[in-house]
């Protein structure tokens, strides 16, 4: 308790520092927006707003003010993501994929402004869910992650790829974890973290540091969603007319509890580590649909179906900060991007991480929650203008920008010929449906995998019960086989006969 | 001679161009500093190197007629990203580098081309480097610690950040002076090897008092002896000293940081004779020596000789000591570093 009331003052002065600075409105302002249009234009998704912004404020800005683009540009994509779901049926970003399933039906029988007014407050509210968990369980973690070493460290990056894997995959899971691995040995690249030798580099210069995580993180989201937009041009659709989108608040406080109960379900697979927002939105909606008294009307319209999917998407992204800033394991694609951002700005997320800087954070949270809210209650318009601008105009845009983000982080002329070659293998492994965020997820933590897998070997002169004879990894290695054989075709096969017995 | 005689005409022709432009600019062309000073941190904001910069430079900026504006220039080999930026701006004085010890190391680890003497230094302070254990570490003396070592050799592992690392060198430097050895295990950065520490990944730790202050007062690191000279009183608590203990010390110890800020050897002695005396009076201020005290760092305040000597000092000791270690990527013979 005496805990929770230091963060709470904490979080206060925090707040009311950022708050006072009025260069944090600028920022917000901006960012916010931004954010909303990158979500609302389908084909441009939250993890590309952060990334395109990591490369554009990267290591030029301080990195206090850097955090408010690139946290108010995830909370506003996030949010974004639900107007076109709403209003074309089209997903503006994954995240957003359950929102269309009631959203759109809404908006056909005229009640688009109502069901757009729901979302906003949804989002907000379950962004200050997500934030609110934040604040309350970093610091508890940060305690008992002192206790980690580096085989737990090395075991908690591994589950990380393989759970990203498993979960983010269409069809196979083995296909997430193909992806994942690949990440894993891209990040093997350049100087070895513990003796400095010399891996793959192929006597290439530009390879000793290994590859940059920007011109990676840019080639695996941005090219391949650029190429495939190219591709198949979605007329842009005219939306249908909206009414009043403010809510009223009696529609709003009989829904209170649906709301609550979908920020905790996306604070928790935010949590997850490498699983995001849209997985989030669809186990809310699911939990909703089975849960709720007019469950059968999910999918046919019902502003409860809504407000499950949207208030859990903008709560994971708190629950995605969590791992990221005890563990320096990202819980969302998103939060990869920003872990690259830390990682230029040499900020090491664990149990040193400075208090103050995960008060910052939480602090820029709420204030773009806020913004978020006003905007989405009092500007929607321009959004729904925005949705209306064809793909062969703001696709080539973002490639110039997404050019000159990777190009200005390390100013090397090979991280754009490395952007263009991962973009050019994402976009292959895209065809064949080999999901995109576990290699991402791999090469993010990689670097980490790699330096604790070996230092604990090294710790114990090569001896692999070292992840077996202390208890958190022995908990750790269980999670991780019982992950891989929980999807083996075999063991699902003997599930299902015991079940049917 | 060539370029002298550049310089005499390119002087000549601004001299002329003073006269042309006018009486008052001329005036203000003469006198350093007239336009803001940028002081480029080659390591991260939040960091050692980047308090003690932002700190210094806001206490010197009272002294001058100009604001500084202090940056980061992060990157490269051990800093060298940094250190070629300023190294590109001219040298009239209105760039500088805030910069530490470890960045003597970036041209033997192939950063850059140039020996430390290239710049014109200014040290503010350092922190000295202490051994710790874990809080609940069986060990409570250095020597305890030490006999232990004695009894299995090479098998305690000793965490002290990167290879070649000003910490590491201060292990290396207690294993010789007292005739043991530990299990170095590297790590990128203090943080993460006092996290290893706390987690009992390692049973010792050789990092800064400023870096280990927070650990020690929250009970979770348990200090046994400083390496430098003098013990050191610590929250009502006193931690001897490592020289009293093993008489050999002193040939190695100590090896001490050195945090301040350089520029370019090359810059005209109007340039360094007013940021000297600016420098002089901000570390005689009670907001540098109440800073110091607060954050656990020892008042340095040299410039110019006796900040290089001390720089090259530091230089030949890490130089020869990576290139021992086989990890140094130029042989310091060839940047004409001399041995130690």
């Amino acid at each position: 308790m005496e805990f929770l009331s230091t963060q709470i003052t904490g979080f206060m002065h925090a707040f009311v520092l950022l708050a006072s600075d009025p260069v944090t409105y600028a920022y917000l302002i901006v960012s916010v927006f931004l954010g909303i249009v990158f979500g609302a234009l389908p084909g441009l998704t939250a993890t590309l707003a952060v990334t395109i912004l990591t490369g554009f404020f990267g290591n030029k800005f301080p990195l206090e003010q850097s955090m408010i683009a690139l946290i108010g540009a995830y909370v506003g994509a996030i949010y974004g993501g639900s107007y076109p779901s709403i209003l074309l049926n089209i997903p503006g970003t994954a995240a957003s994929a359950a929102t269309a399933m009631d959203g759109y039906p809404l908006a056909k029988r005229g009640r688009g402004g109502e069901a757009l007014g729901l979302t906003t407050t949804a989002s907000f509210i379950g962004t200050l869910i997500g934030t609110a968990f934040l604040l309350a369980f970093v610091g508890l973690l940060l305690l008992v992650s002192k206790n980690i070493a580096s085989p737990e460290k090395a075991l908690l990056a591994l589950f990380g790829v393989l759970l990203s894997g498993t979960l983010m995959s269409k069809d196979l899971p083995i296909k997430g974890w193909i992806s994942g691995l690949i990440g894993l040995s891209m990040a093997m690249v350049g100087m070895d973290p513990i003796l400095s030798e010399v891996r793959y580099t192929f006597d290439w210069s530009y390879l000793l540091s290994g590859f940059q995580v920007v011109p990676v993180l840019m080639g695996a989201f941005a090219i391949p969603q650029i190429l495939e937009g190219m591709r198949s041009t979605l007329v842009a659709q005219k939306p249908p007319p909206v009414g009043r989108i403010v809510p009223r608040l009696g529609a709003l406080f009989s829904r209170l509890g649906t709301i609550a109960r979908s920020g905790v379900i996306g604070t928790g697979v935010g949590a997850l580590p490498g699983v995001g927002e849209d997985v989030a939105g669809w186990v809310s909606y699911g939990v909703g649909k089975s849960v709720s008294k007019d469950g059968d009307q999910f999918g046919k319209g019902s502003i409860n179906g809504l407000i499950c999917a949207e208030a859990a998407n903008n709560a994971a992204i708190g629950g995605a900060l969590i791992p990221l800033l005890v563990l320096g394991i990202p819980g969302s694609p998103p939060a990869a991007a920003l872990l690259g951002a830390l990682k230029i700005n040499n900020v090491i997320p664990g149990p040193t991480i400075d208090p103050s800087f995960v008060l910052h954070v939480v602090a820029i949270l709420v204030l773009a929650s806020f913004t978020m809210v006003l905007m989405g209650l009092f500007t929607a318009r321009i959004f729904i203008l925005v949705l209306q601008i064809p793909q062969t105009v703001f696709l080539p845009i973002v490639l110039i920008l997404t050019t000159i983000g990777s190009f200005s982080v390390g100013g090397g002329i090979n991280d754009l010929y490395l952007m263009l070659g991962v973009g050019l293998v994402v976009t292959a492994m895209n065809a064949m449906q080999y999901p995109v965020a576990p290699l991402v997820i791999g090469v993010i933590l990689g670097g980490l995998f790699d330096e604790t897998f070996r230092r604990s070997l090294f710790l114990s002169d090569g001896d692999f019960s070292i992840f077996i004879s202390r208890p958190g990894a022995a908990v750790l290695l269980a999670l991780n086989v019982l992950l891989v054989l929980s999807q083996l075709p075999a063991t699902k096969l003997i599930f299902s006969r015991l079940r049917k017995r | 001679m060539q370029i002298n005689r550049m310089k005499k005409a390119l002087q000549l022709a601004l001299f002329g161009a003073t006269i042309v432009t006018g009486y008052s600019s001329g005036a203000a062309a003469q006198d350093y500093p007239f336009r803001d000073i940028t002081t480029a941190v080659v390591w991260g904001a939040g960091g050692g190197t980047d308090s003690i910069n932002r700190m210094i430079m806001s206490e010197m900026e009272k002294h001058l007629p100009v604001s500084i504006n202090v940056i980061n220039k992060t990157g490269g080999v051990a800093g060298s990203n940094g250190m070629v930026y300023v190294m590109n701006q001219p040298d009239d004085g209105y760039t500088l580098v805030g910069l530490s010890e470890s960045n003597v190391t970036a041209a033997v680890q192939g950063g850059w081309d140039k020996k430390f003497s290239y710049w014109h230094p200014f040290i503010v302070g350092g922190s000295p480097d202490l051994i710790s254990v874990p809080a609940n570490s069986p060990y409570n003396t250095l020597e305890e610690l030490v006999d232990a070592a004695k009894q299995a050799p090479g098998t305690i592992p000793a965490a002290a950040s990167g290879s070649g690392s000003i910490h590491h060198l201060n292990l290396l430097a207690i294993e010789k002076g007292a005739e043991t050895t530990f299990k170095f295990v590297p790590y990128k950065g203090s943080a993460p090897g006092q996290e290893a520490a706390i987690a009992g990944e390692v049973q010792l730790v050789v990092t800064s008092l400023a870096e280990q202050a927070p650990l020690i007062e929250g009970g979770l690191l348990k200090p046994l002896a400083m390496l430098t000279p003098d013990d050191v009183s610590f929250g009502g608590n006193n931690i001897p000293s490592a020289f009293g203990i093993y008489a050999g010390l002193d040939a190695y110890l100590p090896l001490k940081q050195a945090i301040g800020f350089a520029i370019h050897a090359s810059a005209s002695d109007d340039v360094k004779t007013a940021l000297t005396a600016a420098f002089d009076k901000a570390m005689a201020s009670s907001v540098v020596s109440d800073w110091a005290t607060a954050n656990y760092y020892d008042i340095g305040g040299q410039s110019g000789d006796e900040a290089s000597a001390l720089f090259s000092t530091l230089e030949s000791t890490f130089a020869w000591t990576l290139n021992d270690l086989g990890v140094a990527k130029v042989d310091p013979m060839t940047l004409g570093i001399d041995k130690p």
